[in-house]
């Protein structure tokens, strides 16, 4: 009896333990920039690159569950943003996101590539 | 002893009705005070038509004096000439989504009326009712409705016409929102002296007809 007493401890000790390494590597799945490439008619017309949405650099400061499913779903393709929603407090134009914590999005250089007018 | 503990007992009681009457007649005194605060707090709005309108001299909310024309400036107008955010967010402006004033809703619903010139003897042009529809070049976004309305009403047609804006129908085929932002057409006083490029939508209001 004293023994076994004695070998829980350790036990849960050591399942904490693991818990705890195991926690950051879960909670950020570093999926590094994503790229979003449609409407490109309409950019072109507009003379604005595909944006580059850096997925690490927002893990740094946010839970997954702040954006996730909520604001966006956690699915390659399931969003259809545009900048109109973005303006109109959707997607990255979510409260407390773009244009009220976060850079505003008439920073358009932040995130698109090749936008014409600016160096 | 036993008198001792009766004269303890006594003084312990006396202390503790004392201390009672003392936090009731506090209490009172508070609510009487809370009472007063509230009925200051309800003062009337400005109206730029009523000669007595109240001025508001401090940043404390305290009725400093009384606009009269006729009279000569008082001390709380000398005061008033000096910027006052703090009482100028306390008079129940209209506030824009950014909780900036809503100088153009201000005009709208008449709360001011300035001058159009210091020299009496100038013709006031009145503001120019006219709309202009700029397209956005995406296909997403709204196209933007310029009113003339508001901007001639701060502003001369030379402050913008035609060194800013060419006065002409597809004039101005340069107009882009990175120029914008980088503080070229609208950008020359919007994000500065009038209202933030981040409010999108109070420019960007007509919606595109349904294209793909």
């Amino acid at each position: 009896m004293v023994m076994t007493i004695k070998a829980r401890p350790s036990l849960l000790l050591l399942i904490l333990a693991a818990v705890f390494l195991a926690a950051p590597s879960y909670a950020k799945p570093k999926l590094g920039n994503i790229q979003f490439e449609r409407k490109s008619t309409s950019r072109e017309r507009a003379g604005i690159g595909p944006a580059t949405f850096p997925h690490d650099s927002h893990e740094a400061t946010l839970e997954c569950k702040e954006c996730h499913p909520k604001i966006f779903k956690a699915k390659r393709g399931a969003n259809d943003i545009t900048m109109k929603k973005n303006m109109e407090g959707k997607y990255c134009g979510s409260p407390g996101c773009h244009n009220t914590n976060a850079f505003p999005l008439y920073e358009c250089a932040k995130c698109h590539t090749k936008v014409r007018g600016i160096k | 002893m036993k008198r001792l503990s009766r004269y303890s007992l006594l003084f312990v009681l006396a202390l503790c009705i004392g201390l009672g009457t003392s936090y009731i007649i506090e209490t009172k005194a508070d609510a009487k005070q809370k009472k007063s605060k509230s009925s200051k707090t309800a003062l009337p709005i400005l109206d730029p038509n009523d000669p007595n309108s109240i001025i508001y001299g401090g940043t404390d909310g305290q009725i400093k004096g009384k606009g009269d024309p006729d009279k000569p400036a008082s001390e709380s107008v000398r005061i008033g000439m000096g910027w006052h955010p703090q009482a100028l967010s306390d008079q129940r402006l209209p506030k824009d989504r950014y909780g900036l004033i809503d100088w153009a809703e201000l005009v709208r619903k008449k709360m001011i009326l300035p001058k159009h010139s210091l020299d009496p003897n100038e013709e006031e042009m009145p503001p120019l009712d006219m709309n202009v529809v700029i397209e956005a070049k995406s296909d997403f976004v709204n196209d933007v409705v310029y009113p003339h309305w508001i901007h001639t009403y701060w502003l001369k047609c030379e402050v913008c016409h035609p060194k800013i804006f060419v006065p002409q129908k597809g004039g101005n085929p340069k107009m882009s929102m990175a120029g914008i932002t980088q503080g070229e057409w609208c950008g020359r006083c919007h994000g500065k002296v009038a209202f933030p490029l981040t409010d999108c939508m109070r420019c960007h209001v007509k919606p595109k007809s349904a294209k793909k």
